[in-house]
């Protein structure tokens, strides 16, 4: 009994590892473009999609197959972040919704002309189940929750001592005054969609091994699992992020076990409502972004 | 006032005839094009895209032959797509388009039995011929021909035969008594269960755990590790084929792979999801309408007909469809019309000889069609023999 609960945990913070890397790149995005970017499972699924293509088209190996994802992500999100995201700054809130939702709809739209939209087989990655303290995983999970700890500690050293992370805070706390003081806030802008773009992609290729099926809807049901996350954590809150992914994630698995899986996706708005409704503000205080 | 309102009605009038004119001129290029025009409902995106593109591939090659050898009483057979994504309101809207702006006469759709039970009263409404050929749920045709829909037709077999083939081969071949259910959240995966329950108790057997799981769930693993836990000797899964090799990797994760098969209906015989996850899928039973390796001599021509074409082996979805086509086609050259009663009046009264066997429907216009059980053995489908039982209409 008390095993299977721990192991339930375990499977809960695998899940809510891949969660929070996709959702801080989405907060960090909302914290200084104020814009919920509900294209932000497209930018997962595209990860994927790069990475499932330079295995089945060119042969190539995992590794190499994770970076060809992130990097061909990463210049979509130039693109984009150049024609469309930057305009968002200063724009009201509308503007936000309809670009990201646009821009959602044409990138999901695009790769279903491409490729077709029947589920895709994705082979690579390290599916080999291994032991650890009773508990059986796939290897792909451990390197998931390894990277998931190397991005969380990444960033928050980023944010607080490199100049790019302190600019990308100062824009979340006021944008007229970046503006006063010199700093570029429509590169500031850029800069923080691409690395949230990126993480997206990121997350995408590494659970596509332990996921197996890629095909051009999946980013959907990503983009609805996060928004409660970041709501959660406190819009534009890295560490509040960080541990409503976790709660979520653990929450689910137990959920799945003792009540039904069914009720799973039930999960994240049931609480989403419930801390709305006590703590609007999150779980965790936004008043300090980052 | 009065002319005012003679000016309104002058407007309405104008407005009326040119309505007219636009209906008139659209009924027009239908009967001139000389096609048969075919509506495809299917989910060409969504989770079960995979399930639209097999049914269009089948169709499009059916029409390809047909149209090839002159088409249907000299017509070509035009099919027009409709994509349902899988969801019932979805697929109505689709079905509306086809209906009223591409003016289709005969539907053929959906694979989802829950978008084919929202699309039926839309086809009777409009008096469309609407022949299904891919949904299992027994309700569409205990609710069509004697049951109300005139319009509604199926060409495949139901849940309620399958439930029971695999339990029977379940419990009498393989000593099961105790299960656990890990379907999908559709109509077509609770109505499944709903009848493998009605039949329980004749093979003193029961359910330990039940779940199921929404359309494109890619986390199995606290499920299964319950179901490790639970003491069941089998899964009972009636499911999407794109979420079985997700189930069987994470099977082999949490090491009831090989111990505890799947039985059911969801694709367990395809080949790359026996590549995906070959421990897991070894001795799972399934009972399908039709299969590659079915051994008729139409079905194997289809088989290699088809893998030619696309360089991808077809499923259940593609030959359904391919099938379904021709035989529509059939009962449009016995009506040598393409009037939709009498298209309707030849559909009843057909014999037509399919790669399964011989086609009839009952007055439930419900088609009479056998179920081939196959069990994986080294990792290939082996088959055990094809069922057929009738069915019990609810009174």
């Amino acid at each position: 009994m008390f095993f299977t609960v721990i192991e339930q945990v375990v499977n809960g913070i695998v899940s809510g590892s891949v969660y929070a890397i996709v959702a801080v790149g989405m907060t960090m995005i909302f914290g200084v473009l104020r814009a919920i970017n509900f294209a932000h499972g497209e930018y997962y699924m595209l990860g994927t999609f790069g990475a499932w293509f330079a295995i089945e088209y060119f042969d190539l190996p995992y590794p190499v197959a994770v970076v060809i994802g992130v990097v061909t992500t990463a210049l979509i999100a130039v693109i984009v972040g150049n024609f469309v995201m930057q305009r968002i700054v200063g724009a009201p809130a509308e503007a936000g919704v309809l670009a990201t939702l646009g821009a959602a709809l044409i990138l999901q739209n695009t790769i279903i002309l491409v490729f077709g939209g029947s589920y895709k087989f994705f082979s690579g990655g390290y599916i080999e189940p291994v032991t650890l303290f009773g508990f059986t995983l796939a290897e792909q999970r451990i390197l998931i929750i390894i990277v998931g700890m190397i991005v969380f500690v990444g960033l928050e050293l980023m944010v607080t001592y490199s100049r790019m992370g302190k600019a990308m805070r100062a824009v979340s706390q006021n944008i007229e005054c970046c503006a006063v003081v010199g700093i570029d806030v429509r590169h500031i802008a850029l800069w923080t969609f691409i690395l949230g773009a990126g993480l997206a992609a990121l997350s995408g290729v590494l659970t596509a091994p332990v996921n197996v099926s890629v095909y051009g809807g999946m980013g959907e049901l990503i983009t609805f699992k996060t928004l409660p996350i970041i709501i959660m954590g406190g819009l534009g809150n890295v560490r509040g992020t960080f541990v409503a992914a976790m709660i979520l994630g653990i929450a689910e698995s137990l959920v799945a076990t003792y009540i039904g899986l069914q009720f799973r996706d039930t999960v994240g708005f049931a609480t989403l409502m419930l801390v709305l409704m006590w703590r609007p503000h999150g779980l965790f205080s936004a008043q300090a972004r980052f | 006032m009065t002319i005012e309102l003679s000016r309104r009605g002058f407007c309405i009038g104008t407005a009326l005839i040119g309505l007219q004119t636009v209906s008139s001129s659209a009924f027009a290029a239908r009967s001139e094009d000389g096609t048969v025009r075919l509506g495809l409902v299917a989910p060409m995106s969504g989770p079960n895209a995979r399930y639209g593109s097999f049914s269009m591939r089948g169709a499009q090659m059916a029409a390809k032959e047909i149209n090839s050898v002159g088409g249907v009483g000299g017509r070509k057979i035009n099919i027009l797509p409709g994509d349902s994504q899988g969801t019932p309101v979805e697929g109505v809207s689709a079905t509306r388009r086809l209906i009223d702006q591409d003016h289709v006469d005969f539907i053929i759709g959906d694979v989802s039995s829950s978008v084919t039970l929202a699309m039926q009263p839309v086809a009777e409404d409009a008096g469309v011929l609407l022949l299904n050929a891919a949904s299992s749920n027994p309700k569409i045709t205990y609710k069509a021909g004697v049951g109300g829909f005139k319009w509604t037709y199926r060409n495949y077999p139901t849940d309620e035969n399958r439930a029971l083939i695999v339990l029977q081969y379940a419990a009498e071949k393989k000593g099961f008594t105790k299960y656990a259910v890990l379907s999908v959240d559709t109509d077509y995966g609770r109505a499944a269960i709903e009848f493998t329950k009605k039949y329980l108790p004749r093979f003193k057997s029961q359910i330990l755990t039940e779940d199921y799981y929404k359309e494109g769930e890619v986390d199995f693993r606290s499920v299964l590790s319950k179901i490790r836990d639970s003491g069941a000797q089998a899964i009972i899964m009636y499911g999407n084929a794109d979420s079985t090799p997700i189930v069987g990797r994470q099977m082999m994760e949490v090491g009831i792979a090989g111990k505890i098969p799947l039985i059911g209906n969801a694709e367990f015989n395809t080949a790359s999801t026996i590549k995906a996850a070959p421990k897991a899928l070894e001795g799972a039973i399934e009972a399908a309408a039709w299969l590659p390796a079915y051994e008729s001599e139409k079905s194997k021509a289809f088989v290699e007909k088809f893998t030619a074409e696309y360089r991808e082996a077809p499923n259940n979805h593609a030959y359904v469809h391919w099938e379904t086509v021709h035989l529509l086609a059939r009962a449009i050259e016995e009506a040598q019309s393409i009037d939709r009663e009498k298209v309707r009046s030849a559909l009843s009264n057909i014999h037509y000889t399919s790669a399964v066997g011989e086609v009839t429907f009952d007055d439930h216009n419900q088609a009479r069609l056998p179920m081939i059980l196959l069990e994986i053995e080294n990792g290939k489908p082996a088959i055990k023999g094809a069922y057929s039982a009738e069915i019990d209409y609810p009174k």
